[in-house]
């Protein structure tokens, strides 16, 4: 809970969820109908976590009414809706801003911090790497009943990922000069057109390699960075265990007995430390706690927000790149 | 009487459909469109559709006299069990709102009730769960879904009869939250001499079908269990004997347990504050809510109904373990 934030109403179509969620949280109003809520309360934001059909039409009432807006991944179906409300929102002097998340992940910061201080060189390559069960029983993504809200996006199920993918990719190889994808079908019996997804990108200072799996297990979602010096590694979904490889001088094998005792202290430290989370209650989105508080601090003292419409933009327009293929299966 | 069951394809649907039928009662039952349709009798309507989705429900009530809404999630994390329990019945009594429609039979749960508040005897009268939201997601939604059903009769005059199961069982769902956990080879009982407040699913919808036949249920709340002479270490031993496992049994004091949570609750209080998480056997409620030694009561059922369960304890047995 941040300190200096009140959540003045949530609204959901459900009226027993919103009110649900307004009891549960001690919020004063709930709504069934954004509209009526829209009439009723003037928030300094608007967080819209419906699925990604809705978040233009919401995002749009929302800035028309000059209230700033935090959406949900991804911010739009498509790259030309993002367009218009980007123009929007300048036009209302207003903030709009995806939840990138990941960007604040601890995990994240830190390899951050290690490259800003020299500790892996200069960059080669980014390889993140998403593995999720879609097909676990009970799993929404694959229920024939009431289709899952991802089904209406470019890409389908992974294309509910590669916002994610898309922004990390960017933040460590620059602008992207190029692109190439695969799309395929591991499992036959799958109703999904694709559960399999690679993608190569060429930025200005690195290349990336994306790789969507909704078949190996078990889940993660991995990031490793390699440098001139060291490769770094860590779970997005363990965090905070990072594990880390330097480039050291000496006999070969007494330097890898040396990294594999680092390597296995780093791996117990993080594990320990990501238990002990667990039992206190710190989400794996850790990021997300940041994100927050960085956009109330911004609202707050009338700065920039923690993401720029430039990244928010670049994130599009690569989403919109790599989902482009997944017809042409 | 023409009946329309929600929820027919689920374990206890199934079985309220077969003894509507039975009992002579035309039924329409409500299956989701991927679902297979049980193996009912070929005069058994099939209305193809899933609660969370709002369109074309209206149409499942023409020509219904009453309903029996059976639908919930049992599965899934507590978002998808809301989802599929909680908001699927706004959507389903809206439906039944527009229609003429005013007798209804709510299937809602023992975990409605607040455990911990119980003394000695859990009854219809024991207090509801207020404050559930440390409770488990399955808690959470049958309680907000018993709060919208109460909600809609009230404000429509709906003749609404709730029935509260305690722990269903019967063929491929013989493991029950009261029996204890299972670890492996190994059956952790908290209380092995604490009574089971079972309900035997085939006895469960005789009950509720009874319910529906007894103009007497209009109003009424009733606990629909078989009894609770059954103790936990009976029933465990029986489904480990029945199913030919070579199985440790370990009894655990209830009070054993209860004090190693509340120790792990004060534990995490103190590390982390009211953040803190721990898994539900260390949380002293939801502990409590599965494995209290009470005396669980049906005396209004077999009183108001004049209800008793078709089946006995080894007749229940007997078809379970069928086929073992």
């Amino acid at each position: 809970m941040l300190e200096n934030v009140e959540v003045a109403a949530v609204c959901d179509l459900s009226a027993a969820r919103a009110q649900a969620t307004a009891e549960r949280f001690h919020i004063a109003n709930w709504y069934s109908s954004y509209k009526d809520l829209l009439d009723n309360v003037r928030p300094d934001l608007v967080h819209i976590t419906t699925p990604p059909i809705s978040h233009f039409p919401i995002a749009n009432a929302c800035l028309s009414s000059g209230l700033n807006v935090l959406c949900e991944k991804p911010i739009t179906v498509t790259y030309q809706d993002f367009c218009l409300l980007r123009e929007l929102a300048n036009e209302k002097h207003c903030v709009l801003m995806e939840n990138q998340n990941y960007r604040f992940h601890s995990s994240v910061q830190r390899i951050c911090h290690l490259l800003s201080a020299g500790e892996l060189g200069d960059i080669i390559d980014v390889q993140i790497s998403l593995s999720l069960d879609i097909y676990a029983p009970g799993s929404p993504y694959i229920d024939q009943n009431v289709p899952h809200y991802a089904a209406a996006l470019r890409g389908g199920i992974v294309g509910d990922f590669l916002t994610h993918m898309a922004y990390l990719a960017i933040k460590f190889t620059g602008s992207v000069q190029g692109v190439r994808t695969a799309w395929a079908k591991h499992s036959q019996t799958s109703p999904l057109a694709t559960d399999e997804f690679r993608a190569l990108v060429k930025g200005e200072r690195s290349t990336a390699y994306l790789a969507f799996s909704g078949n190996a297990q078990p889940n993660g979602f991995w990031i490793r960075v390699s440098g001139t010096r060291a490769h770094v590694e860590a779970n997005l979904f363990e965090p905070p265990r990072l594990t880390m490889r330097r480039l050291r001088p000496g006999e070969p094998a007494v330097t890898k007995l040396i990294d594999g005792i680092a390597e296995s202290r780093d791996t117990l430290k993080g594990t320990i430390a990501g238990f002990w989370r667990k039992l206190g209650g710190i989400s794996s989105y850790d990021g997300l706690s940041e994100l927050l508080a960085r956009t109330y601090r911004a609202l707050e003292t009338h700065s920039s927000p923690p993401i720029s419409q430039e990244e928010i933009d670049e994130t599009a327009r690569l989403v919109d790149q790599l989902s482009a293929a997944e017809h042409t299966l | 009487m023409k009946v329309l069951v929600s929820g027919a394809g689920g374990f206890l649907g199934q079985q309220v459909v077969e003894r509507l039928v039975k009992g002579g009662h035309q039924v329409r039952a409500i299956i989701r469109p991927a679902s297979p349709a049980p193996a009912w009798a070929a005069h058994v309507e099939i209305f193809r559709a899933d609660l969370r989705v709002p369109d074309n429900l209206i149409s499942a009530f023409a020509n219904i006299d009453a309903v029996i809404h059976a639908a919930a999630a049992t599965t899934g994390d507590e978002n998808l069990r809301f989802a599929s329990t909680v908001a699927a019945t706004e959507n389903f009594l809206s439906a039944m709102a527009q229609t003429p429609v005013k007798r209804l039979i709510h299937v809602s749960s023992f975990v409605v009730y607040d455990w911990s508040q119980a003394k000695l005897v859990l009854d219809e009268s024991t207090t509801l769960q207020n404050d559930m939201y440390d409770m488990g997601g399955y808690t959470i939604a049958k309680i907000w879904q018993e709060r919208v059903v109460t909600k809609f009769a009230s404000s429509h005059s709906w003749d609404l009869t709730i029935m509260r199961p305690g722990f269903i069982w019967g063929r491929q769902h013989e493991e029950i939250a009261g029996m204890g956990r299972r670890f492996g080879r190994t059956y952790v009982m908290f209380g092995p001499r604490t009574r089971l407040p079972l309900c035997y699913v085939a006895n469960c919808a005789d009950c509720i079908a009874t319910a529906l036949e007894k103009p007497a249920s209009i109003g009424q709340t009733f606990n629909a269990i078989d009894g609770d002479a059954v103790r936990v270490w009976r029933y465990v031993r029986e489904h480990v004997t029945r199913t030919g496992q070579r199985a440790w049994l370990i009894p655990l004091p209830y009070f054993v347990g209860l004090g190693m949570a509340h120790l792990a609750a004060f534990t995490s209080r103190i590390l982390f504050g009211k953040k803190g998480r721990l898994p539900s056997l260390l949380v002293p409620r939801r502990y409590e809510s599965q494995f209290k030694p009470l005396r669980f009561s049906n005396r209004k059922l077999t009183e108001l109904l004049e209800w008793n369960p078709p089946l006995s304890f080894e007749e229940c047995l007997s078809d379970t373990y069928m086929k073992h």
